[in-house]
């Protein structure tokens, strides 16, 4: 067998691969957030200009950036929307334990046992099915107008993630490594503390940032219905007033509220469960 | 090589034995295992006993119940009929003096090497035991070729490295067998012959007895002093092949005459019982 070797000027030529990566996705990342923000920004002027809609229910991004910043002064002088700021975020960071602590125990009960598994699930999957907006007057009822019914109605809504996130995550434990700690003669204890529970963090966290975002509606749609003294009750009288600004502007805060849950839960995750990789949707780290 | 056919009812009379090299480690005796009612017999009076230092490989094709076996072995599963002894008692769960390591490293990812390594000794024995043996796992970090690796998460590990801590955390219980469930089966082929260079390595060093589960033929001829070839459905030993190449064993002997007759002649009896 002979191997025949060229040594035509053409082959030796190098072969240039044409990029294959589209125009738009080389554009650095800073750029395209930053004309995919002013585009929004823009339609949003051009809407409220060209008066499609009345200014009175569609404030122009103007007037709402002036309206957020009117509230900042206010918020850092302490005047009502700090206190109404101070109430709601009590409310969100209360609700959110009691129903990181429940959710967590009762995940724990319905991914370690058979009992919780078979008897106990079956009636959370009805209880999840409830509407469970419906219930705010019947916790007004029960705790009254103050900040007790906004925790409850927050709690309400965010637990049965973390619910089923933390049975996922005991379950997601690998099997071979479920076997090699019975080999070793582990208790179940054991088991489920130096394997299970560890294996079942990057499950639990997921499920606590969704609780985060759901004890703010939580809490939000308690002080809708329940009243209180919280920004939600403040949202809703401007809304009434026709303060479609103020709205905009308080619902920022919200968000903010919402996000700084979020980011803090974000950062305690990286911290404790360094080992596993980045989640796709993590924004902060991408 | 020396070859015994166990016969026209495979198991069913006596115990096939091994030339007494050492005394009985590990014996299986008229072990079944039935699933489903009975119907689903995985394994027929199986019998088995692997002596004193000897390393045993276990091949078959798959489906044929070998890591049902061995699960049995390491006392995972009981079974239908017979019994499993280790060093004269009856296996009937856990047992602190078998080690075992399966086809996935199953490495902690949160804990580092050294500390997979010392997992059997606080499981056993709490944290402060697996403090004061940190010596010990260390120095067999570096059996292994992995000191300076001690601080390492599994993450920063390679394959062939991973399943070298597992062999540490196999190991450090100081077990009279070893089990080994396709030990090297995940990794690629230059590694896996490499590990198993390195596993007869570990196993004549300590004169361990080890019983290993694998689907190469040239892998299981390679390590054993005895070697069992299983039929399936149902699963039983249908034969027993004493291997006397001369050790250590490095993997220019695969190219030799000998060891090609060996691989030849399991190969036809894998074959043979492909076709029942």
């Amino acid at each position: 067998m002979t191997t025949q070797v060229t040594t035509d000027d053409a082959a030796d030529a190098p072969v240039v691969y044409e990029e294959t990566e589209s125009l738009l996705d080389r554009v650095p990342r800073a750029v395209s957030i930053t004309v995919l923000g002013l585009l929004g920004l823009g339609i949003w002027q051009a809407a409220v200009s060209l008066e499609l809609i009345s200014r009175i229910l569609l404030p122009g991004p103007a007037e709402t950036f002036g309206e957020i910043v009117e509230s900042a002064a206010g918020i850092v002088a302490r005047d009502h929307v700090f206190d109404a700021l101070w109430i709601t975020t009590q409310e969100v960071i209360l609700g959110f334990i009691a129903a990181a602590a429940l959710g967590f125990g009762l995940g724990v009960v319905v991914g370690e046992t058979k009992f919780g598994q078979r008897a106990v699930m079956p009636y959370l999957v009805g209880f999840n099915a409830l509407p469970k907006v419906a219930f705010a007057p019947v916790f007004v009822a029960w705790l009254g107008f103050g900040i007790n019914s906004k925790i409850m109605m927050a709690l309400f809504i965010a637990f049965f993630p973390v619910i089923v996130d933390t049975a996922a995550g005991l379950a997601s434990a690998d099997r071979d490594t479920v076997m090699l700690f019975r080999a070793m003669g582990a208790s179940r204890w054991q088991t489920l503390r130096k394997l299970k529970l560890p294996a079942a963090l990057p499950f639990i966290f997921a499920g606590l940032k969704t609780a985060a975002v759901f004890s703010v509606v939580g809490a939000v749609v308690g002080e809708y219905l329940g009243g209180g003294k919280g920004l939600g009750e403040l949202v809703r009288l401007s809304a009434q007033q026709l303060r479609i600004d103020r709205v905009f502007a308080l619902i920022f805060y919200l968000s903010l509220l919402g996000l700084a849950l979020f980011a803090v839960i974000g950062w305690i995750e990286r911290k404790i469960v360094f080992w596993h990789r980045a989640d796709p949707t993590d924004v902060a780290s991408a | 090589m020396a070859s015994h056919q166990t016969g026209e009812r495979p198991g069913a009379g006596e115990p096939v034995r091994s030339p007494p090299s050492g005394s009985a480690v590990l014996e299986v005796k008229n072990l079944s295992k039935t699933y489903a009612r009975n119907q689903v017999h995985a394994l027929d009076r199986i019998n088995l006993t692997i002596r004193d230092g000897q390393f045993a490989s276990i091949i078959g094709p798959s489906g044929c119940g070998k890591s049902t076996l061995l699960k049995i072995m390491a006392g995972l599963f009981p079974p239908s009929a017979g019994q499993v002894l280790l060093t004269g008692t009856p296996v009937q769960g856990p047992r602190p003096d078998i080690g075992m390591m399966f086809q996935q490293a199953t490495l902690l990812p949160w804990r580092t090497s050294l500390d997979n390594v010392l997992l059997p000794i606080e499981i056993r024995h709490g944290s402060r035991a697996a403090q004061s043996r940190r010596g010990l796992a260390g120095e067999l970090l570096s059996l292994v070729g992995l000191s300076g690796f001690e601080k390492a998460y599994p993450g920063e590990l390679s394959g062939g490295m991973a399943q070298r801590v597992a062999i540490c955390r196999m190991l450090v219980t100081e077990p009279s067998v070893l089990l080994l469930d396709e030990p090297f089966g995940a990794l690629d082929e230059l590694t896996r012959e490499r590990m198993n260079e390195e596993l007869q390595r570990i196993c004549t060093e300590r004169s361990a007895t080890a019983f290993m589960v694998t689907h190469s033929i040239a892998e299981a001829v390679f390590l054993a002093d005895v070697l069992f070839v299983m039929s399936s459905r149902p699963g039983r030993i249908s034969e027993v092949i004493e291997i006397d190449l001369p050790r250590p064993r490095d993997f220019s002997v695969t190219t030799e005459p000998d060891f090609g007759k060996i691989v030849h002649h399991v190969r036809q009896q894998l074959d043979l019982g492909a076709q029942l």
